[in-house]
């Protein structure tokens, strides 16, 4: 139900972030997130930042099979 | 392929437990599950279920009747996400009524419906609120913004949905859930684990191919001892509280209501409406729409489908009345929908 | 204003009309076999000769890396070179809307006359309508082309065999992202350009490797997912993709990461799909890495016997899914 993209945020300026994905920008409402920076890793979703994200899907899915194994 | 993924592999290819079905709920998963190809590798006791969370599957002929009636009867410039242009009213789609001459704009975002209203003061840009715990933080940011700025040509039209007592319609219909990613990562994860002390299990899983790989493990190994559990895997992006900010934002400019679902008939309070303050920014009112309710054809199974009571191909029209050129159901319109990845992945 | 402008009189086929053909075409289209009679004579020096024509609409008209004018050049000229036909002669019909401004028409005639030199194609005759405003969207080019196909070439949507490799020239759906974010109704911004190119010298750099090329097809509006089909469905094969070994730009998969779209059913209006025999397979994309429009070639699956008519691909977890079939409108999945 929900497309989601990670992108890196360039800039945020009065509640607005400029992200970075894979080299497409665009501009997103960064209102719903406190303290954003540039550098940020964000989870975008209907041209709203819904969540700070903190590391690579790859990295994560290591850390969750070595608990399960 | 790396150890980690084939290791996932390994657990999923050779599960031998007891038959298991997993719900995966969200629309974006099922269309991802599709593409990655991850039914292939299930052992034939675990069987994958498409759940209601495709928002365009669920959101009645009524809704695109409405939509219909404002774009033509009153004039209004409709926006939209893309995939509800396709989508059949009762007499006509979007698409339709765009080819009569309505207007109609996919757009990307709530906000920039905001940003037309903003450039063209003569037009009544209206938009086609549609989706989840996910989505509806945006309408209600676009509805906040109009109301600060004083956008008096800028309303929504309203079908947003709420999972909760969704869940609760689906009791028994899964063994194990796949929950939406992204509607927990607004959300939290108290309802996971509410469900879980009623018995219910699940992970929350991401959307990538090595997400949803390992969430499926995740599910199978905990699955072998029986006993309910709860794990979140998608730990980068959903914390335990969720969006506060986000949620707030949602308390403050929409309130529960009763909402139909395609197929699965009106769910109480299982939809979102814009508050009494926010009035002037809630197309039935500002236009003062007449009660509409669509008639959805009678052959299409989609509700049938939508609680994983049938698969696609089990309904009497998929895939000779019902393909994506020509969708009789909304599950065959949305690339998201059950139908459609049925039909575009040759599923029979 | 209105010498700056293309008028209705400009296409009332009076003094206007002759002064705009030779102001504006004839200046770019200048060749000894470009006509005043009523149609061209040309010499065609041997038997099996290759002939298509194309309509262009493209909205906007102009776009990072071409215009429609070099679009409508290309687009035939890829047509023919497909068949193993070195594209000799064209014609092109012009509808222009009333208003449409002198020097943009010179900047598309400009890019033609550019294209058409790059291909070595002469255009020989021309038509010119010009439309009332609203008529039609600003401007629309037909082109049609001749070209004599090589004697070595025997190629044909039908030939793929089991066994063949599957070649794409170079990274999919550039130009499909680019007209998108032209049209810059989703506020996204990228760096990225057309892959509108004319082909034709690609083409002949494949027959310097080998003759035995079963297939070449352009990818064009529905972007190389809809020529696979095509070609599994004509040949009665089934095709295997691995979809680790596609290659796309990027920005471009962060575009359609953004909107939810797939970049095999992007358009491309530069790009190559090759069937030929899996030995000869890295020899040609050798020698595709070093043209100029087709650096980054690979190869992207191979022909199989069974699944006929399907397109099926390999996926980043080892599974194996069918690629969707080509769809309508393509419209953005976002929630």
């Amino acid at each position: 139900m929900c497309v989601g993209l990670s992108a890196k945020v360039v800039s945020v300026k009065d509640g607005t972030a400029l992200i970075d994905a894979q080299g497409a920008k665009r501009e997103v409402s960064a209102d719903l997130l406190e303290e954003l920076e540039p550098g940020d890793y964000v989870m975008v979703h209907a041209g709203v930042a819904i969540a700070k994200i903190t590391q690579s899907d790859e990295d994560e899915t290591v850390d969750i099979m070595e608990n399960l194994i | 392929m790396n150890e980690k993924i084939k290791a996932a592999r390994d657990i999923i290819t050779n599960y031998s437990g007891r038959p298991l079905r997993i719900m995966e709920v969200c629309g974006t998963h099922t269309h991802e599950i599709f593409k990655i190809g991850l039914r292939k590798l299930l052992p034939e006791n675990v069987e994958l279920i498409s759940g209601p969370g495709c928002p365009v599957c669920v959101t009645p002929v009524g809704f695109i009747d409405e939509a219909c009636w404002l774009a033509l009867e009153k004039g209004c410039v409709i926006t939209t996400f893309g995939d509800l242009i396709r989508v059949p009213g009762t007499e006509m789609s979007l698409a339709g009524a765009r080819a009569k001459g309505a207007q109609v704009r996919p757009v990307y975002s709530p906000m920039d419906a905001v940003e037309m209203a903003r450039q063209n003061p003569d037009e009544q840009i209206v938009f086609l609120a549609v989706g989840f715990e996910t989505t509806t933080p945006s309408a209600c940011l676009a509805a906040e913004t109009a109301k600060k700025e004083g956008l008096e040509n800028f309303s929504l039209l309203t079908a947003n949905k709420t999972m909760p007592n969704a869940y609760a319609a689906l009791e028994g219909s899964a063994d194990a859930f796949l929950y939406p990613g992204h509607v927990n990562a607004i959300t939290g994860t108290g309802i996971c684990e509410e469900l879980k002390a009623k018995g219910v299990s699940g992970v929350v899983a991401g959307f990538t191919a090595s997400e949803l790989l390992t969430a499926m493990a995740v599910i199978l190994k905990n699955a072998e001892s029986g006993e309910p559990f709860f794990v979140n895997c998608y730990p980068r992006v959903v914390k335990a509280e969720g969006n506060p900010a986000a949620q707030k934002l949602v308390a403050k400019v929409m309130e529960p209501c009763d909402s139909e679902w395609r197929g699965l008939g009106v769910i109480p309070m299982s939809g979102m409406k814009l508050k009494d303050e926010y009035a002037e920014y809630d197309a039935r009112k500002k236009y003062a729409m007449p009660k509409i309710t669509g008639k959805p054809n009678p052959a299409c199974r989609c509700g049938d489908v939508l609680q994983g009571k049938c698969k696609p191909s089990d309904c009497k029209v998929f895939g000779r009345g019902c393909t994506p050129e020509h969708p009789v159901g909304a599950c065959m319109v949305s690339d998201e929908g059950a139908c459609s990845a049925y039909y575009q992945y040759g599923m029979e | 204003m209105a010498e700056n402008t293309v008028t209705l009189a400009h296409g009332a086929g009076g003094k206007q009309t002759s002064e705009l053909i030779s102001k504006v075409f004839k200046a770019h289209f200048s060749n000894p076999e470009f006509t005043a009679d009523d149609a061209a004579v040309l010499n065609i020096p041997q038997d099996r000769i290759a002939f298509t024509t194309d309509g262009f609409i493209v909205s906007p008209f102009e776009f990072n890396g071409g215009n429609i004018g070099k679009l409508s050049i290309c687009g035939t000229v890829n047509d023919l070179s497909c068949m193993g036909a070195k594209p000799m002669y064209m014609t092109c019909a012009f509808v222009i809307e009333e208003g449409f401004p002198m020097d943009k028409l010179e900047e598309i005639a400009a890019a033609m006359e550019k294209t058409a030199k790059e291909a070595g194609v002469k255009i020989v005759a021309g038509d010119t309508k010009v439309a009332g405003k609203g008529q039609v969207d600003k401007v629309f080019i037909t082109t049609t082309g001749i070209g004599c196909i090589m004697d070595n070439a025997h190629t044909s949507g039908t030939y793929a065999k089991p066994g063949d490799a599957v070649i794409v020239t170079g990274d999919v759906g550039r130009h499909g992202c680019t007209i998108l974010l032209a049209r810059d109704e989703y506020g996204i911004d990228a760096d990225v350009d057309s892959d509108c190119a004319p082909l034709w010298g690609t083409v002949e750099s494949l027959y310097t490797v080998t003759d035995d090329i079963h297939v070449i097809r352009d990818a064009t509006r529905g972007g190389v997912g809809t020529v696979l089909y095509e070609i599994a469905e004509q040949s009665k094969v089934g095709i295997r993709l691995n979809a680790a070994d596609i290659p796309v730009d990027p920005a471009v998969k962060g575009v359609c990461g953004m909107l939810g779209l797939e970049p095999l059913y992007l358009a491309c209006e530069g790009r190559l799909v090759i069937f030929a025999p899996q030995d000869k397979a890295q020899a040609i994309v050798d020698k595709l890495h070093e043209g100029k429009y087709s650096k980054n070639a690979a190869i992207i699956g191979t022909v199989t016997e069974d699944n006929v008519g399907r397109v099926v691909m390999e996926t980043e977890i080892g599974a194996q899914t069918l690629l969707p079939q080509p769809g309508g409108e393509l419209l953005p999945r976002i929630c």
